[in-house]
């Protein structure tokens, strides 16, 4: 028995020895450093309460909660609806401009909510375009009351419009790819369209369109923009006033983690949605859904809800914007808007770049090792992505804050180094965005497999000369990928942005927010224009030029 | 002996059963040796755990008296010195033929590599195709080119994964006489993995019978099938062993 333990012992130190190498260091280490707001969070949950959160608690929780709830189920419901529908309709059936509309139904994806939020609100109030219109032309004056979309209705609509494609595109991947023998069969039995849709999409498609809301609520959970903009009391925007009308970071802190417990307890909720039930084939066969052509007035009609939903939630904020910065365009566009340029594709380009390699080093160690690495990894990285911007903002203060405080007392400085630069930024940037990265890498790592590392290494290279021989050349794609991905979401964000931006430094976001908070909706047009072109192209190179390679 | 295997166990992590328990097997020089077993019964596992692709629970494995796995001890695979040609070959697609087959020729003069990749391009009867791309080339001549590859460093050890399991069956027949050939006339010692009879019997000069996990059956061929080549007559000759595999 002695000599059997003996041997198990050595065998550990073995393991661990012939795993240890720089890319397992180096993995760990991101991990950790990943891990360290949500820590410090944490960690001061527990500590001693004061004044301001005994007040919060009293007389304001009750409405952060409920307000987010009910936020996060009606637009958890209606994209859905709208998502689903859409994605059916698309993957079975055949009309006017539906190779348009597969990427099409995508691009409000482009249009950050809280862009969409001012421009909808300039659109509908009493000197907007419908307002104005009906007064100048049919002398028309309209009850105030019907065109105010600046309420709980309003924000949820705006959410819905252009967060849907979340769960269009998921379970349109779904439908076209896995659905194929079963929806034939319906069609086969004779089941009318509308029956095969709830007896047998939506069934079948329930975990991708439960994975699609899930992505939904927590973009919902992260906004600040449309919320603050729209008034409606949430835990984010109670972050950022703990935070900066008090001052009391403390209570920030107990606010973002009350925020995690919710978000745990959603992301429970959704394994439990899931269920066992995986719904996906084990065959490697994969057949395509053919779109039956739609004939006559059901042509239409397919033609107009696609359209209709892609008018209301591109084609119209885009020309409204377009409008708008067409009337200040000599006004905005100045030396300093410029300025404003370069920091934005600056900061993401440093940020995505940093990310992308970190999602690169932890993805390849995860594949390579088998048990505890390849397990707890994946779910660490995708960590960050469902902790809010606020709360990872909060997080990141609260952790360089006490290191600045510890260099100070160390006497390497004489004021506050880190906290007031730009690293505290991109640190938390790295945190929130490293799964989005990390997702398109691992896939790219699943499409090849192992054979070909195990091939290299047999021939002689380690594991770094293998990497750096044959597997960053068969997945530069997905690596190239990630970094879109990552960079695009940088350049649109805003919460973390506006919380840790160093003095004077402004992205496009935070000055398109800036002007629509100020009453400038008009000035406030070129920045977003920039920012949802740039979304749109990257969109467009993936779902249409990808796609079919 | 040249390979020795001693007292080797194996099991996949989350894994209730072994793969291999107490496996034993010694090789000699020179010799080819299949591994004959169903799917599942442990013989990929086998080849790697011997190119260092995984590493054992329990147990040792040395090539040429060098401990290559043990209680203490794991040689990572680039140390190895072995050669493996996969089961779909892997041949890497960013690469020429040319490319891929000096892939594993590190610290030799481009002197040295041209001409060792004339020898083995000669032996595996590829001339004219060094500058062509995997996928340029039929399933045949992609797996010579695979076995090119192993070859050009001069292992000491080849291992097969089912080297054949790709081809249709003219094909393998034809290869598999020519692969033995080219083993034969390199001296190379070489591991087989095979779930057909008649490679086994086609190439080896020793078979060893494997099921979950374990030896049920060794010898020549001459042993394990008898000494008619003709399948049907085999089954007639030696029932024992073919119910087992």
């Amino acid at each position: 028995m002695w000599l059997l333990k003996g041997v198990n012992v050595l065998n550990w130190f073995r393991n661990i020895k012939s795993n240890w190498n720089t890319w397992t260091i180096l993995s760990i280490l991101f991990i950790v450093i990943i891990l360290l707001p949500s820590l410090s969070i944490i960690l001061q949950f527990a500590a001693e309460t004061n004044e301001n959160w005994l007040h919060i608690k009293e007389y304001m929780l009750n409405t952060y909660i409920v307000n987010s709830v009910i936020l996060v189920l009606f637009v958890g419901l209606f994209t859905a609806i709208i998502g689903s529908s859409l994605a059916w309709i698309i993957s079975a059936y055949d009309f006017p401009l539906r190779g348009f509309f597969q990427w099409g139904l995508i691009l409000p994806l482009a249009i950050p909510p809280y862009i969409g939020a001012y421009t909808y609100h300039g659109i509908l109030n009493y000197t907007g375009v419908i307002q104005t219109t009906l007064r100048n032309q049919w002398d028309i004056t309209v009850n105030q009351q019907y065109f105010n979309i600046m309420n709980m209705p309003g924000a949820i609509f705006i959410f819905v419009i252009f967060l849907f494609p979340y769960v269009f595109t998921i379970t349109k991947a779904f439908l076209a790819r896995q659905s194929t023998a079963l929806i034939e069969n319906a069609r086969i039995l004779g089941t009318s369209s509308w029956r095969i849709y709830y007896r047998t999409v939506l069934p079948i498609a329930r975990a991708s369109i439960v994975a699609g809301v899930s992505l939904v609520i927590l973009e919902v959970l992260n906004d600040y923009g449309v919320v603050k903009y729209y008034g409606i009391q949430t835990f984010t925007t109670a972050i950022f006033q703990t935070w900066f009308g008090l001052g009391d970071l403390d209570s920030a802190i107990k606010l973002s983690g009350t925020l995690m417990l919710l978000i745990l307890g959603l992301l429970v909720l959704e394994r439990v949605l899931r269920g066992r039930k995986r719904f996906s084939f084990t065959t490697t066969k994969v057949r395509l859904l053919q779109p039956v052509k739609l004939q006559g007035k059901r042509k239409w009609l397919a033609f107009g809800y696609c359209m209709f939903v892609f008018g209301i939630a591109f084609i119209i904020p885009f020309i409204q914007l377009i409008y708008w910065a067409m009337l200040t365009y000599d006004q905005s566009f100045s030396v300093e808007f410029l300025q404003v340029i370069g920091n934005t594709i600056g900061v993401a380009f440093v940020a995505a770049a940093i990310i992308t390699i970190m999602a690169v080093v932890i993805s390849n160690v995860s594949r390579l090792n088998r048990g505890l690495f390849s397990k707890v990894f994946p779910k660490v990285t995708i960590l960050g992505y469902s902790i809010p911007g606020a709360v990872i903002a909060v997080g990141v203060v609260s952790l360089f804050i006490g290191l600045d405080k510890q260099i100070y007392e160390w006497g390497f400085t004489s004021s506050y180094i880190l906290s007031t630069s730009i690293v505290m930024l991109i640190f938390a940037y790295i945190v929130r965005y490293l799964a989005v990265a990390y997702n398109s890498v691992e896939s790219g790592f699943e499409r090849i497999g192992t054979q070909f590392t195990d091939a290299s290494r047999i021939l002689g290279n380690n594991v770094t000369k293998s990497f750096f021989k044959v597997d960053i050349k068969l997945i530069r794609g997905a690596i190239f990928g990630g970094f879109i991905l990552a960079f695009i979401d940088i350049l649109k964000e805003l919460p973390l942005t506006l919380i840790l931006r160093p003095f004077n430094f402004e992205t496009l976001a935070t000055n398109a927010f800036n002007y629509a908070t100020n009453e400038m909706i008009h000035e406030a047009a070129l920045p977003s224009i920039l920012i949802i072109c740039i979304s749109a192209i990257s969109i467009y190179a993936f779902h249409h030029v990808l796609e079919r390679e | 002996m040249f390979v020795n295997i001693k007292d080797l166990s194996f099991k996949y992590p989350n894994a209730t059963t072994h793969c291999l328990e107490s496996f034993n097997l010694t090789i000699q020089k020179g010799d080819i040796t299949t591994i004959l077993g169903e799917s599942g019964s442990g013989k990929s596992s086998l080849l790697r755990l011997v190119a260092g692709l995984e590493m054992p629970e329990k147990g040792s494995i040395s090539v040429d008296d060098q401990l290559m796995a043990g209680p203490s001890t794991f040689v990572q695979p680039e140390k190895r010195g072995i050669g493996m040609v996969f089961q779909d070959y892997a041949l890497f697609p960013h690469l020429k033929v040319e490319d891929n087959i000096t892939f594993g020729l590190h610290k030799w003069t481009r002197k040295e590599k041209k001409q060792r990749l004339n020898e083995v391009i000669e032996l595996v009867n590829l001339k004219g195709y060094e500058k062509r791309y995997p996928y340029e080339l039929s399933g045949g001549q992609q797996q010579r080119v695979a076995l090119a590859r192993a070859l050009a460093p001069k292992p000491k050890l080849l291992l097969f994964d089912e080297p054949f399991s790709n081809l249709d069956a003219d094909l393998q027949l034809k290869i598999r006489e020519e692969l033995r050939r080219i083993l034969k006339a390199t001296g190379v010692t070489s591991i087989f993995v095979t779930h057909d009879q008649d490679d086994a019997q086609a190439l080896a000069d020793q078979i060893v019978v494997l099921r979950d996990g374990k030896i049920i059956d060794l010898g020549t061929p001459r042993d394990i099938f008898g000494t008619d080549c003709d399948f049907s007559d085999r089954i007639a000759v030696k029932p024992r062993v073919l119910s087992k595999v």
